[in-house]
């Protein structure tokens, strides 16, 4: 912790940043910081609390932070495959962000966790995942525990229902589905819904109904997977964020695992993997293309 | 109103299995497929779970996330209007939160402002809410800064509070009386109501402290620092994402659209809505008026504790504590009240 | 029935004022409707094509004129080209009257100058005609109307005829470069313009509707000529959903368009915080 402030602080006094954005103590547990100022720096933690996927503050679609001007952002290694495709996909320029890489063991779920790490509470995404640093960041520091073996409970639970018949499938999805009531906080808090316009916003014409019904429901849940498949990168927070509890994650890990599979993409913290949407090779099975 | 009567836990049970017998919806906190604990329909008092604050409100019962406002069918050049039923099916909630009850009441205002929505109050007339007294709440709880509490009966029909064998009745409103008549054998003489002192105390002393109870003191300051540095301050954490609008039980915004469904036929619908998104107030034009989160977070505040204690003269919020507990970046209206208390009374100021 | 369900409307004609601007004439189809319904100048509606949605505009035809109702819009959105898109004889939809009005009583003997810019001039309209039919009710009425261009200028037989009055001084304008050879109005922008007509102050009531630019360099100009911000009057308008107060859409700061407003004085203005 004291290496994380230190190298804030030393960031914020040289001028080589205006803001630092990591974390910190708020009332309901460790929460987003926005560090302005080089005292403010003391207010930064880092530990398994973070579970915040920091990269959504990068996204060109908050306005809002641009007044901050240039930033520093603390990212835990899966973080930083969400940065990486930020800036694979031409979001945000590499130049404009310094990136302080946490070493990290594993994050709880919950931010307002009592619980210590362990088997029993680390978040699924972190079974079986191999980073403890990011090799994308600038500046690296902390230290990390061991990591946790998988497999993810999330991936046994999309085997399970892949293995169903499609009746008892399509079952399953209608009825998480129709808790939906179109908030659309999934998409405001994802690192990768970075459009503009958002299709679920288009009224000319309205390709996605805006009503929480089941065919508005099946048709927004549809488009947001397709539209993430080659850059969600698992961090879970639309699932985390859900008023409604719906587990969005078994999606977007199922298509995940269908470009990983297709395409041979798995989202890393490498820039310049070029993205599968948007790169054409003459291998790309297209046996869908009649 | 203000008789009172005793209802023992079985024939709490009894009562429940009475009101499905005679056809009457039974709405209570119970679990999810997911784990959680949601208002949601239950088929027997076994279902209910008292001891957690359910994740949504009662909102959806009175203003679902969806509804039909009328149907239209075109014929040639003409269209009818088919309209839709205004009769509902009575319903009774079991196991409400006296904040969430107290939400449809506050809400009841907007709702009649000048224009009845017909919707809302012919839901809200079908719909008897028997309230079960909060056993307490979490450090986002502040219904006692709002001038509610764990026992109070505002928006409720009937108040139990757990007592001896069973829970003490207040008979509440003329609407929960005739429940208690249309069920005569179901209640009774039991504890009185020095046997609930115990439970409302510490009830109260659990969420009292988390935020002054110093309405009007928020209301002005809100009023006066339209363009302070704090709105941006708290906005930068938000991500818009509406999360707190659609767990709150008074936000209330709606946008209205229509869906055609074929060629010549279509439904108007009335769907929840939030201040916190661009497109809430982005003109067709382009111009969005509330260009920022700074602004959306503001709205937010404002409308809650400002705008409608202007309008109506009472608070816009409930102190449930769910915006805090749902927010995915941690922005905490306790927090924010407190630090507008601060600041108004010269405390404090922007951190 | 309920608040939410509109009245039927059927389009009996339609103008195209600009290339994308119209004016639709609709009249209730009920027929009791139709002899009751009864608004005063400044209130608005929500309109609406079934299958498109419904669309906030003030009425733009005169309360002295029974039985229809007239909007003009400009098409940019969804709703408004699926009005363009309307045929003469179609059903539309129509909720109102909502919200408050010009104080026409209080104006009664006064002189009323009327300034619009662009499609500003539909509200603005709708005070003029109710002016007119009751001319004698006022005293000098002056309109300075002005658009980017000459085919940006809407209700153009209408200036025409109010041109021919002798009981009006109308105003036509256009931004420097908007003018055509045949131009015969002025060519500057509105607030030159309204220094240019001068009405006198004493005892009157200016009507103002235009782009936000517009009214802000009107406003100044006005209160130069003596004229008191609370006889300064304008409408807004912001997106609203319900029209009625509830759908939480219209606020600027505490105040609700659609119920406070849409007509308000350039004293209520200078109040209201910069959100609109």
């Amino acid at each position: 912790m004291t290496e994380l402030r230190e190298l804030a602080r030393r960031l914020l006094s040289e001028g080589t940043v205006n803001a630092v954005l990591g974390w910190e103590e708020g009332p309901r547990g460790a929460r987003p910081a926005f560090v302005t100022t080089p005292d403010g720096a003391d207010r930064l933690i880092f530990d398994h609390r973070c579970v915040h996927n920091l990269a959504s503050y990068l996204s060109p679609r908050r306005p809002h932070l641009k007044r901050l001007g240039k930033v520093a952002m603390v990212l835990k290694p899966c973080d930083a495959r969400a940065v990486a495709g930020l800036i694979r996909e031409t979001q945000v320029p590499r130049e404009n962000v310094v990136l302080i890489g946490v070493r990290c063991g594993g994050v709880v779920t919950d931010p307002d966790s009592d619980a210590t790490l362990s088997e029993a509470t680390v978040a699924d995404r972190c079974r079986g995942c191999p980073d403890r640093e990011g090799k994308l960041a600038d500046h690296t520091v902390g230290t990390a525990g061991p990591g946790f073996p998988g497999p993810s409970h999330r991936a046994q639970k999309i085997e399970e229902l892949a293995a169903k018949p499609a009746d008892q499938r399509w079952a399953f999805w209608q009825a998480e589905l129709e808790k939906c009531v179109r908030c659309h906080a999934c998409r405001q808090v994802c690192p990768m819904c970075f459009c503009d316009r958002c299709l679920a916003d288009k009224t000319q014409p309205r390709w996605i109904e805006s009503s929480p019904h089941a065919r508005g429901n099946m048709a927004w849940h549809v488009a947001r997977a397709m539209h993430l498949a080659g850059r969600c990168v698992d961090c879970g927070e639309c699932e985390r964020v859900c008023p409604q509890g719906i587990p969005l994650g078994l999606i977007t890990r199922k298509i995940a695992s269908v470009v990983a599979e297709r395409y041979d993409f798995r989202p890393s913290d490498d820039p310049a993997v070029p993205a599968p949407v948007g790169t054409y090779r003459m291998d790309d099975p297209q046996e869908f293309i009649l | 109103m203000s008789t009172t009567t005793f209802i023992r836990t079985g024939d709490l049970k009894g009562l429940v299995a009475d009101l499905r017998a005679a056809g009457v919806g039974v709405a209570g906190p119970a679990r999810t497929s997911d784990g959680a604990v949601d208002y949601r329909s239950i088929t027997a008092f076994d279902d209910v779970v008292l001891d957690a604050q359910p994740r949504n409100s009662l909102k959806q019962f009175f203003l679902p996330p969806t509804e039909p406002l009328f149907k239209y069918q075109r014929k040639g050049s003409d269209v009818a209007i088919l309209e839709i039923s205004a009769t509902f099916p009575p319903r009774v909630i079991v196991g409400a939160r006296p904040c969430d009850a107290a939400a449809v009441d506050v809400l009841d205002h907007v709702m009649n402002w000048d224009y009845k929505d017909e919707p809302w109050f012919g839901r809200r007339e079908a719909t008897t809410i028997v309230t079960f007294a909060c056993p307490g709440g979490d450090r986002s709880c502040f219904c006692t800064a709002v001038g509610l509490g764990p026992d109070a009966t505002r928006g409720s029909d009937l108040l139990l509070v757990p007592a001896g064998d069973g829970y003490y009745v207040e008979v509440v409103t003329e609407k929960g009386k005739r429940l208690v008549d249309a069920y005569p054998k179901r209640f009774g003489a039991g504890a009185g109501v020095d046997a609930t002192l115990s439970y409302r105390e510490k009830a109260r002393a659990s969420v009292e402290g988390h935020v002054p109870a110093r309405p009007d003191v928020i209301r002005q300051w809100v009023q006066e620092h339209f363009e302070d540095p704090f709105w941006a301050d708290i906005s930068l954490r938000c991500h818009g994402c509406g999360g707190c609008a659609a767990a709150c039980p008074t936000c209330h915004c709606f946008d209205i659209v229509d869906e055609p469904e074929t060629l010549t036929e279509g439904t108007r619908r009335r769907n929840w809505d939030t201040c916190q998104t661009s497109v809430f107030t982005a003109h067709a034009s382009g111009h969005n008026p509330r260009a920022d989160q700074c602004g959306r977070c503001r709205q937010r505040v404002n409308h809650k504790f400002a705008i409608y204690p202007a309008r109506f003269n009472d608070i816009l919020c409930t102190g449930c504590g769910r915006c805090a507990r749902t927010c995915p970046a941690g922005q905490d209206v306790t927090e924010i009240l407190n630090r507008i208390v601060a600041m108004a009374t010269g405390q404090g100021g922007a951190a | 029935m309920n608040v939410y369900q509109p009245f039927r409307v059927r389009v009996e004609e339609k103008i195209a004022e600009t290339a994308d601007t119209q004016t639709l004439k609709l009249r209730f189809l009920d027929e009791d409707v139709a002899k009751s319904f009864d608004f005063k100048a400044g209130q608005f509606g929500e309109y609406s094509v079934f299958g498109a949605g419904e669309c906030t505009f003030c009425i733009a035809s005169s309360p002295t004129r029974k039985g229809y109702i007239e909007c003009s819009f400009k098409t940019v959105g969804k709703v408004t080209n699926a009005m363009r898109d309307v045929e003469v004889g179609d059903v539309m939809g129509f909720r109102g009257p909502y919200g408050n009005a010009f104080p026409m009583e209080k104006m009664h003997g006064g002189n009323v100058v009327f300034i619009a810019g662009g499609i500003g001039l539909a509200p603005v309209r709708c005070v003029i005609w109710n002016v007119l039919d009751e001319r004698d009710k006022y005293k000098d009425v002056t309109i300075v109307y002005g658009a980017r261009t000459v085919a940006d200028l809407v209700y153009k037989r209408e200036l025409e005829d109010w041109g021919k009055r002798p009981d009006v001084k109308l105003w036509t304008t256009v931004d420097p470069g908007g003018e055509t050879p045949d131009w015969k109005g002025s060519v500057g922008f509105v607030p030159a313009i309204v220094e240019k007509a001068a009405p006198k102050a004493d005892n009157s009531w200016a009507v103002v509707c235009g782009p936000p630019v517009m009214i802000k360099y009107t406003i100044p100009v006005l209160k130069k000529m003596g004229f008191t911000e609370d006889r300064i009057l304008t409408t807004l308008e912001n997106r609203m959903k319900c029209g009625i107060g509830k759908c939480g859409r219209c606020n600027i700061g505490p105040v609700y368009v659609c119920k406070d407003g849409p007509v308000f004085t350039a004293q209520e203005m200078a109040k209201l915080p910069n959100e609109f």
